[in-house]
């Protein structure tokens, strides 16, 4: 029998105590180390949301839309001005527009009008669910599909051809584009060249204008499949929008320097001239409910913490003021302060350890349900607009609705992919937890070790 | 050798001053058995306290083996109690959740004994004491008072130390049994070569000690 064994075993003098005080020591470590596993998991989702956001800017002109069939342009002159400020590395400008397959009765598609130079002879692969008059679209402005119609095909003229909405083009026949080159020549994609039984060097016909297929080129959707990439020169030339840019993408040497170079491109451009979004806004849009997860959690965690401290601090104290006659007699005999105070540390020490074995079965077991639930709740909230934000932005980034639809549906993924979080308990974060609670026995015991030390031996003789 | 000089301590009591113990001065020889009689607050627990170092006087001086426990640090107060002085409470004071043996042990641990030598000696002197081997190893609630009072007089022997402190030692127990162990003290004071100090209102014990004090509004009288 020593010190430590006599502290362990005047834990358990009192069983029924010893149980209610281990539940409830265990039920506050159990809260603690879910909200530290939920703080973890979202700081983990954080930083992969963030580190999977590309060092990019869109320049979209002020209030574009791709419904409206009128918008404002932007303009090659202004755009110079950002690729002159420090840390652009480059900026992708692009003209986009919408051209009716030649036939098609589709004349108010997207609020537009037809025009007689705004077609093509190329016919979208993009089909429109009616299945048999039961499927699932939607028709601007209301009314019926026409029997004859086709979807339109986008138009992108961009000074990048090696990508297109942002997603890099695989080239699977013939070259790229010169970005530069004012030429009738025009990129498609495999899914087009097949509708239209097109392939590298065959001919269509668009803006009245005869372009030659120089590439065919894979992409992921459908939307990007019904779209015909040339070079920026050359659709500004067939849409006789010289000068005209409808989106552009700046990209910045760092993301670190990415929200300045935002906010340096909003100064130069103007409020009223263009909508300037980063990703990284996007991004911090898509972890704000991520953040007051983590806020929450780490408020919770400190609750918890305290309330497991006030618990151990005043079951010592309620044990020391039990047991002054004791303490005194122990004195009286022999026993140092240190000695006293060291049993009474093991005792704090034993009752929390029963408690962390409980307390870390809580927190494995209840890690994961807890932070999706919190997640769950807070995103749940702020989804919708989430949503409305990235479904503005991405037709400022499209330059197209249809490109617009499709970055969408990408940011709804991206708002899944947030409430996708589990949580890992590590041997380390456990061990960790577990020293965690033994320092809070300690320093429990801080004020019942106080107590023990004002303990005067003789007071034992005085209650005989 | 207990000798006292001019021993006084007073205490602060709401505003006023109570004198427990006036310019005390006595002498006990080695392996004498001594008691203190006196009424209720006659100053004999404080008396007690101040030989066993649990109280520092405000005056005078106590030498117990060669040195003066009045004038020792905290530290070496705590090596006093722990190695010179032995102690027997009226109301036993035992841990109630150590087995009679443990208890016994206790002092020895504070000593920095070996477990080996604790349990062997604790053994020793709870045999001495007239306790079973089952007895040992049961708590002090499954033993009877006497009994209870038995590991407490094996433990304050625990150290072999020169000077027992022992206050009522009979004051929880029947007659027969306080006779007892009355003759347990006489036999081990002889035995073990230590002085036993009694404090006591039980005059049957008194005539039987060695020494008789009699303690009156602080101010200490052989008798």
């Amino acid at each position: 029998m020593n010190v430590i064994s006599r502290g362990i075993r005047n834990a358990f003098r009192n069983t029924i105590r010893t149980a209610s005080i281990v539940v409830i020591l265990g039920i506050s470590i159990g809260l603690s180390l879910t909200m530290l596993l939920a703080r973890q998991a979202v700081q983990q989702k954080i930083t992969d949301i963030k580190s999977s956001v590309a060092n990019t800017i869109t320049i979209s002109p002020a209030g574009f839309s791709g419904f409206s069939s009128v918008n404002n342009s932007l303009t090659t002159a202004e755009l110079s001005k950002v690729s002159s400020l420090s840390h652009v590395t480059s900026v992708a400008e692009s003209l986009t527009d919408r051209l009716t397959t030649i036939g098609s009765t589709a004349p108010s598609f997207g609020g537009q009008s037809s025009s007689s130079t705004g077609q093509t002879s190329l016919t979208s692969p993009v089909t429109i669910n009616t299945s048999g008059g039961g499927g699932h679209f939607f028709v601007s402005g209301g009314g019926s599909l026409p029997t004859n119609f086709t979807p339109p095909v986008s138009i992108v003229g961009t000074n990048d051809t090696t990508t297109l909405n942002s997603t890099a083009l695989t080239i699977t026949s013939g070259t790229a584009l010169d970005g530069t080159a004012d030429t009738d020549n025009a990129m498609i994609s495999k899914s087009m060249a097949s509708k239209n039984n097109l392939k590298v060097g065959s001919t269509f016909t668009a803006y009245s204008t005869t372009m030659t297929v120089t590439g065919i080129f894979t992409v992921s959707t459908e939307a990007d499949a019904g779209t015909v990439v040339v070079s920026l020169p050359t659709e500004q030339r067939l849409s006789t929008q010289t000068g005209d840019i409808t989106s552009a993408i700046a990209t910045v040497d760092s993301i670190s320097n990415l929200s300045s170079v935002t906010s340096a491109i909003k100064t130069t451009l103007g409020s009223s001239t263009a909508d300037v979004t980063s990703s990284l806004a996007q991004a911090n849009a898509t972890v704000a409910p991520l953040n007051s997860v983590k806020n929450i959690s780490l408020f919770s965690l400190i609750g918890a913490v305290i309330a497991g401290a006030i618990i151990i601090l005043l079951v010592m104290v309620m044990i020391v003021r039990e047991r002054r006659r004791e303490i005194g007699v122990l004195k009286a005999i022999g026993g140092s302060n240190i000695t006293i105070i060291f049993q009474f540390i093991t005792e704090a020490i034993t009752l929390t350890v029963l408690g962390a074995v409980i307390g870390l079965i809580i927190g494995v077991v209840g890690g994961t349900p807890v932070t999706k639930l919190l997640v769950d709740n807070s995103t749940s909230t702020t989804t919708t607009t989430t949503q409305t934000a990235g479904g503005r932005g991405s037709f400022g980034q499209s330059g197209g609705g249809v490109g617009g639809f499709t970055s969408r549906l990408n940011n709804n993924s991206l708002v899944s992919g947030v409430k996708d979080i589990k949580t890992a308990a590590g041997w380390g974060l456990l061990l960790d937890g577990f020293g965690a609670a033994i320092v809070i026995a300690i320093l429990g015991s801080t004020l019942a070790a106080g107590l023990i030390a004002k303990v005067r031996p003789a007071e034992v003789m005085r209650t005989e | 050798m207990l000798k006292v000089t001019d021993l006084s301590k007073q205490f602060s009591s709401g505003g006023s001053t109570v004198v427990a113990v006036k310019k005390v001065n006595f002498k006990v020889p080695d392996g004498c058995f001594a008691s203190i009689i006196g009424r209720s607050g006659s100053g004999k627990t404080t008396l007690l306290s101040l030989l066993g170092a649990l109280e520092k006087p405000n005056e005078g001086s106590i030498e117990v083996d060669n040195q003066d426990v009045a004038k020792l640090s905290d530290h070496a107060q705590i090596k006093y109690r722990c190695n010179t002085i032995g102690f027997i409470f009226q109301s036993y004071n035992l841990v109630p959740n150590l087995t009679a043996v443990e208890n016994v042990m206790l002092p020895m641990e504070f000593a920095g004994q070996p477990k080996d030598q604790r349990l062997k000696r604790a053994k020793e002197l709870l045999e001495q004491v007239g306790l079973t081997a089952d007895e040992m190893m049961r708590k002090p609630g499954k033993l009877s008072g006497g009994q209870q009072q038995r590991v407490a007089i094996a433990r304050a022997l625990a150290n072999k130390p020169k000077l027992i402190l022992a206050d009522e030692p009979t004051g929880n127990l029947d007659s027969q049994t306080g006779d007892m162990i009355v003759k347990l003290l006489h036999g081990l004071a002889k035995s073990e070569d230590t002085t036993i100090i009694a404090v006591t209102h039980d005059l049957n014990i008194s005539k039987s000690t060695d020494k008789t004090f009699k303690i009156d509004d602080g101010v200490l009288k052989e008798v």
